[in-house]
């Protein structure tokens, strides 16, 4: 296994040391967080001062806090949606659409049933957001199937058809009349979450993220079906001779996957936004593959990574006002992150030597 | 008499502006064809045509200078695939995740470097560069109908068409050919000849990415003149469905291409007119399609036979 031009080979250690999985996450979050002190000082602000903004924006006092508490809550189900499918080596990355088709089923539902008491209504909204997310993952999953057309793919473009539907949706018949920006009308009090503390922001979605997470570990890790992800995720060959049906579980995970990121939009349109916009999702789907990865996906894992990225997100806004950092640097820290964290799991495997 | 030369006219245009689109698409996906016939599913096209676009598009801004700029994109774009290539093929790491983990590096670095270069005092300055002017070839251009649209086209586009030809004779014509389909189809048989499998691969990944910053770099300098966030808008992806539904061949990637591109050019044209559909429908348009390309043309396609396969000689 050479490295070409630099004589280097790749070997399998010798003593695998007990290295425990932590260690290599938190060496890849270091060597993330050293590249983005580079690139903050690129900009030519202060490090120091732009890092202590980070903290204080995230964690600083309670409004922060629950506002990060708010941004983790989607973040905990996109993360879930990609972590069951990884398990399965299912690629699905179509949790950004499929998080906007769940808030549209959730908006559908609202406008349709207004008349409902507010438990029902409640009710109504998850069902209808897992579901319109749940019914995206499943057509993905149903072009493999019966078309061979890579869920990579299909995910990807869902991705970009759902966007402009939605963008189609709050320009034409969802649009409010009264505004002027493009954006639907508020829903109904309702509908909304109802919030855990007074004064704040901070709504039930936290905890209809957290319930689905521990449904979601006992699914991959308790039951039958979740056996079945596993084997094929280990060996996809050899779980064929285990009379795996490979196709109906592929069906499944992806009706999961895209159920459960369709939870996360109608949770932020329930709980947050009230309203469908362009901007309605600053791209949880995409962060959830980073939080999942980061957390080994392991859904007992996600909740924590998840506030480690949500406290990013809600961070970057006073690093902004503060250090005149653009909240762009954020989207590039998550991608550096995930980028060192797979190359450490590797490095606890493997070590390189020279010729 | 008038009506017909109306829709000449607007054919002429149609067609000129389906080999404009055409470009830079047409050099991701013939990077993207050399890098899957060496065996590596390289998916973080979108990224590095991001990436070229970007550089493309500064580079330009501040030396007014169309070859460094392009040059800079292609070596912008093949720093990436290095990246891709070392992640994948040295370290073997999942190209899924490989992929997307560049895409998504790509696309926060380059607004993130955009903004930090032109905002001043909170404020965003757009600028605005200046686009590549056509290039009418004397004689061929006066050909009627296929004149105006083949021959008075900017140099990339130029460059894009006459590649095709020249990745087929590559690859079916001369040994470097028989090499990377070989790494494609049974890579053990080039080791076995002491031919560095990795290497090759390597070369062939960061050849791709080249064209795809090469690609990327079209959008900005080449045509709209501007940078905006995502400006590569899944045309990297779109590459890589071309690349499928050509089934692995540079002649019908051409052609999978230049459907694509009318299909663009089509509702670019429609959304000029003024007709009265959501203008979101028509920009959707190209993934949809997609999709159903892939549905016919996935059962009967047949990639490279070890296509995504890190290669080890245990």
């Amino acid at each position: 296994m050479l490295i070409p031009f630099l004589n280097l080979r790749i070997v399998r250690r010798q003593h695998e040391t007990k290295l425990s999985q932590i260690l290599p996450v938190l060496l890849a979050l270091l060597a993330a967080f050293i590249v983005s002190a580079f690139l903050v000082w690129v900009s030519g602000s202060d490090v120091k001062v732009a890092f202590i903004a980070l903290w204080e924006g995230a964690f600083g006092n309670t409004r922060q806090i629950t506002e990060t508490l708010n941004k983790a809550a989607p973040l905990i189900l996109t993360g879930l949606a990609a972590a069951i499918a990884f398990r399965a080596k299912i690629w699905n990355i179509g949790a950004e659409g499929q998080l906007l088709s769940g808030a549209i089923g959730a908006y559908w539902a609202i406008t349709t049933f207004p008349g409902l008491p507010p438990v029902a209504m409640f009710i109504v909204i998850l069902l209808s957001s897992f579901l319109a997310g749940a019914l995206i993952g499943l057509l993905s999953g149903y072009l493999k199937t019966k078309f061979n057309v890579d869920v990579i793919i299909s995910t990807v473009m869902f991705n970009y058809i759902i966007t402009f539907l939605l963008s189609m949706l709050v320009d034409t018949v969802y649009r409010d009349p009264e505004s002027y920006y493009k954006w639907s009308p508020k829903i109904p009090e309702v509908a909304q979450f109802p919030l855990l503390l007074t004064k704040y922001r901070l709504h039930a979605g936290i905890i209809v993220a957290i319930v689905v997470a521990l449904v979601i570990y006992l699914l991959i890790e308790k039951s039958p079906v979740g056996y079945e992800i596993q084997a094929i995720g280990h060996n996809p060959t050899a779980s064929n001779f285990k009379g795996i049906n490979k196709s109906k579980t592929l069906l499944f995970v992806m009706f999961i996957s895209g159920g459960v990121a369709g939870l996360a939009g109608g949770g932020e349109l329930a709980g947050l936004i009230h309203r469908l916009r362009i901007d309605f999702s600053p791209g949880y789907g995409f962060t959830g593959i980073i939080v999942a990865m980061l957390a080994g996906l392991n859904p007992i894992w996600i909740p924590l990574t998840s506030l480690l990225f949500g406290a990013l997100l809600t961070g970057s806004l006073k690093m902004q006002i503060v250090a005149g950092i653009p909240v762009a640097l954020v989207y590039a820290i998550q991608a550096i992150v995930l980028l060192f964290v797979i190359t450490a799991e590797f490095f606890t495997l493997y070590e390189i030597r020279r010729d | 008499m008038l009506n017909d030369l109306l829709q000449a006219t607007m054919l002429v245009s149609l067609f000129s502006a389906m080999i404009r689109i055409a470009t830079p698409v047409l050099f991701a996906a013939l990077g993207e064809l050399i890098a899957e016939r060496a065996g590596v599913m390289n998916l973080g096209v979108e990224g590095m045509m991001l990436t070229g676009a970007f550089v493309g598009f500064i580079v330009f801004d501040k030396t007014d200078s169309v070859l460094s700029s392009v040059l800079l994109a292609m070596i912008a774009g093949g720093m990436m695939a290095s990246i891709m290539a070392f992640m994948a093929v040295s370290l073997k790491l999942n190209q899924t995740v490989v992929g997307l983990g560049l895409n998504l590096l790509a696309s926060g670095l380059t607004f993130y470097i955009y903004r930090i270069s032109y905002e001043i005092e909170g404020t965003l300055e757009i600028p605005r560069i200046e686009t590549l002017q056509n290039i009418e070839i004397p004689l061929l251009s006066k050909i009627p109908f296929l004149g105006p649209i083949l021959f008075n086209q900017n140099i990339m586009t130029y460059i894009a068409l006459l590649l095709v030809p020249v990745i087929w004779f590559v690859i079916y014509r001369t040994r470097l050919g028989l090499l990377i389909r070989g790494l494609g189809e049974y890579p053990r048989a080039v080791d076995v000849k002491g031919i560095s499998v990795n290497k090759y691969r390597y070369l062939a990944v960061v050849f791709g990415g080249m064209m795809a910053g090469l690609g990327g770099s079209f959008l900005t300098i080449g045509s709209s003149g501007l940078f905006v966030q995502e400006i590569s808008a899944g045309r990297g992806w779109l590459a890589i469905v071309i690349v499928i539904a050509g089934n692995w061949q540079p002649g019908r990637i051409l052609l999978a291409t230049l459907i694509f591109a009318l299909l663009d050019a089509f509702q670019l044209q429609i959304q000029a007119v003024g007709v009265q559909i959501p203008y979101q429908i028509l920009l959707a348009m190209p993934y949809i399609f997609a999709i159903l390309v892939l549905m016919g043309s996935r059962a009967k396609s047949i990639p490279p036979g070890s296509l995504g396969e890190p290669y080890s000689r245990e």
